[in-house]
């Protein structure tokens, strides 16, 4: 199959540089040193007390699982803000525009290059994820959803930042406009419903009242289907389903209120992943068509 | 081959090009030039499918390469004022990415590149990092990109522009090997006796229209009828006078001394006349001759301001 030339050449580059085997080694050092300090710590009690506490197992698992989503949803738009302004930077993008290239194989041959090397990250990490397999509790399937969760997040958060690069002529300008964006999908989407909630708890007005709800206890109402955007709300279900927590009275709940929708939150995942696939289309079609503008 | 009608792009209310036509033939190595602001670089983005124009056709070989851009991808190759280079690349890869992004791979890519490196001049820097060539060699390395796809019109904006006297002669020196292997060159630069030197056909656009088209000895011929002759009189002064003033190709004149410098339409044939006419008149003339016109004197002579201008009977401005 003929590849294209742009992942090609950005794998080629970034295969050469030190950076890609520097980030990987430091990042996967930093936790296979957390990990096994953990562990060696849980087994020094089981030492002392003879007592397992497998929580600890599945505590250390979430706390790097945690970190990679993080690391994930933050460097995605660092990789891929400046893609497409950076080639306009050095004046190639033009160069490239009158070549056979369309906007959209330049559009998806820079987001292939920054996925793949995210990939290389989520991958070459799982190793320390699969310490947890020594003592149980975590499927191969939880660790393939796992694995769902972390690309859909990346594609997301990639194709912000290659809409923002092929929308903002300057890096630096793409770079901030990436972080903002995904701050109202992550923070502002969480922060919405935490003020309907607090407004609900404080009786609120009318307009809210007849948003949502009709139980007794405080609830955000429809404003809860925000959430659906917000790749972190994604991760953190998988994670609360995957310790066992993702029916009522969980963090979920605390957080967010109790809503009666046990059978949303059945379908939450499946339902955001296929939500943020959707928006990582729009975002990289707007990307193209920013492209395409560039012409009139 | 390539026909442009009606041209006409504004960017708000500034309107770069209005109405342009041009007309470039196969095989010619065309110089395009025009003052700053005069379109040139706007013409040449919509050539190369970098921009849409607002109205007017773009046609290469009666295709409109602005509904078939990917016609039009096919064939040109564009060499713009920048270099446009990665340089975390090395020269071959910086070539194989190009053909790549024009369909070719494998062998047929890395031949091609390295014939191209070699016709530049390159072929020994192939190895070596963009990074670390020289202005010129990059500039070389541009066109050898330009041309990796073969196509058959080669389109430059100042390609020349900052490079040295050496390398701007190195490069011409290219230019000419190219046009005689085939290609057509459209050439943009404000380095007028170079291009004077190697073109076949000159554009002039000045604010958006093309003033002035044609093969070079055309133009020059065009223009240089405005200029004045000057006529040396050794004796018969009155006489000359006389006879300059009945002369219905005669406008102008100024007497100094023994000089007489008139305005005179005629073309060569008739300065010919009517320098026969003097003598056979018993003028003593010692001197006859029109200044020698330069595609710089004529670039200079058509942009001026409107005021300033001097009205020929060339088409365009046939309205005036």
């Amino acid at each position: 199959m003929k590849q294209n030339p742009i992942y090609r050449r950005e794998t080629m580059v970034s295969a050469r540089s030190f950076r890609l085997a520097l980030i990987p080694m430091i990042f996967n050092g930093i936790l296979a040193l957390v990990a096994l300090l953990n562990l060696y710590s849980t087994l020094g009690q089981v030492k002392l007390t003879a007592e397992i506490q497998y929580s600890n197992f599945m505590n250390l698992y979430m706390f790097v699982a945690v970190l990679e989503f993080v690391m994930v949803v933050l460097l995605m738009p660092a990789l891929t803000a400046g893609s497409i302004s950076g080639e306009r930077e050095r004046r190639t993008l033009e160069l490239m525009l009158t070549t056979k290239m369309t906007p959209a194989d330049i559009i998806f041959g820079k987001l292939a290059a920054s996925l793949s090397t995210m990939v290389l990250l989520i991958v070459s990490s799982f190793p320390v994820l699969a310490m947890m397999f020594i003592y149980g509790g975590v499927t191969v399937r939880d660790m393939g959803l796992l694995l769902l969760c972390y690309m859909v997040a990346a594609l997301l958060v990639g194709s912000i930042g290659i809409c923002c690069s092929a929308v903002f002529k300057k890096t630096m300008v793409a770079t901030v406009a990436s972080y903002g964006v995904l701050g109202i999908l992550v923070l502002g989407t969480c922060l919405a419903n935490q003020l309907v909630l607090y407004l609900q708890q404080w009786g609120g007005d009318a307009w809210l009242v007849s948003a949502g709800q009709n139980g007794t206890a405080a609830d955000s109402g429809h404003f809860l289907y925000l959430l659906l955007v917000n790749p972190t709300t994604t991760f953190f279900l998988t994670m609360l389903r995957m310790a066992g927590q993702e029916q009522g009275g969980g963090l979920f709940s605390r957080l967010f209120g109790n809503h009666s929708l046990e059978s949303i939150h059945n379908t939450w995942v499946a339902g955001s992943i296929v939500i943020q696939l959707v928006m990582a289309g729009v975002f990289l079609w707007m990307a193209v068509r920013a492209l395409e503008r560039k012409k009139r | 081959m390539l026909k442009i009608r009606n041209l006409k792009k504004a960017y708000g209310n500034l309107h770069a090009l209005e109405g342009l036509d041009m007309d470039v033939t196969d095989g010619a190595l065309f110089g395009f030039v025009g003052p700053n602001g005069a379109g040139k670089t706007t013409t040449i983005r919509i050539m190369t499918g970098l921009l849409a124009p607002d109205s007017g056709s773009v046609e290469f070989d009666g295709q409109d390469v602005v509904a078939r851009p990917g016609y039009l991808k096919e064939r040109i190759g564009y060499v713009p004022d920048y270099f446009g280079v990665y340089d975390n690349l090395k020269v071959w890869e910086y070539m194989d990415f190009f053909a790549s992004c024009y369909g070719l791979e494998g062998l047929t890519a890395r031949k091609r590149s390295l014939t191209l490196l070699d016709q530049v001049g390159l072929g020994n820097k192939a190895d070596s990092y963009v990074d670390g060539l020289s202005r010129g060699m990059k500039q070389r390395l541009c066109l050898a990109r330009a041309l990796v796809h073969d196509p058959p019109v080669l389109i430059m904006d100042e390609p020349t522009a900052g490079l040295d006297p050496r390398t701007r002669l190195e490069f011409r020196d290219t230019l000419l090997e190219l046009n005689e292997q085939g290609k057509t060159i459209i050439i943009s630069s404000h380095a007028l006796p170079d291009l004077a030197e190697i073109c076949t056909e000159v554009g002039i656009i000045d604010r958006g229209k093309m003033i002035l088209g044609g093969s070079l000895e055309e133009i020059i011929g065009k223009v240089q009828t405005s200029k004045p002759l000057t006529i040396s009189v050794f004796q018969n002064m009155d006489q000359a006078i006389r006879i300059l003033k009945e002369h219905p190709l005669v406008h102008t004149m100024t007497i100094k001394e023994q000089e007489i410098m008139i305005g005179f339409t005629g073309d060569t044939r008739q300065e010919c006349g009517l320098l026969a006419q003097l003598v056979a008149s018993g003028v003593l003339v010692r001197g006859f001759e029109r200044e020698a016109g330069s595609l710089e004197a004529v670039f200079m002579q058509l942009t001026r301001q409107d005021e300033e201008r001097v009205v020929l009977s060339y088409e365009a401005e046939s309205d005036l």
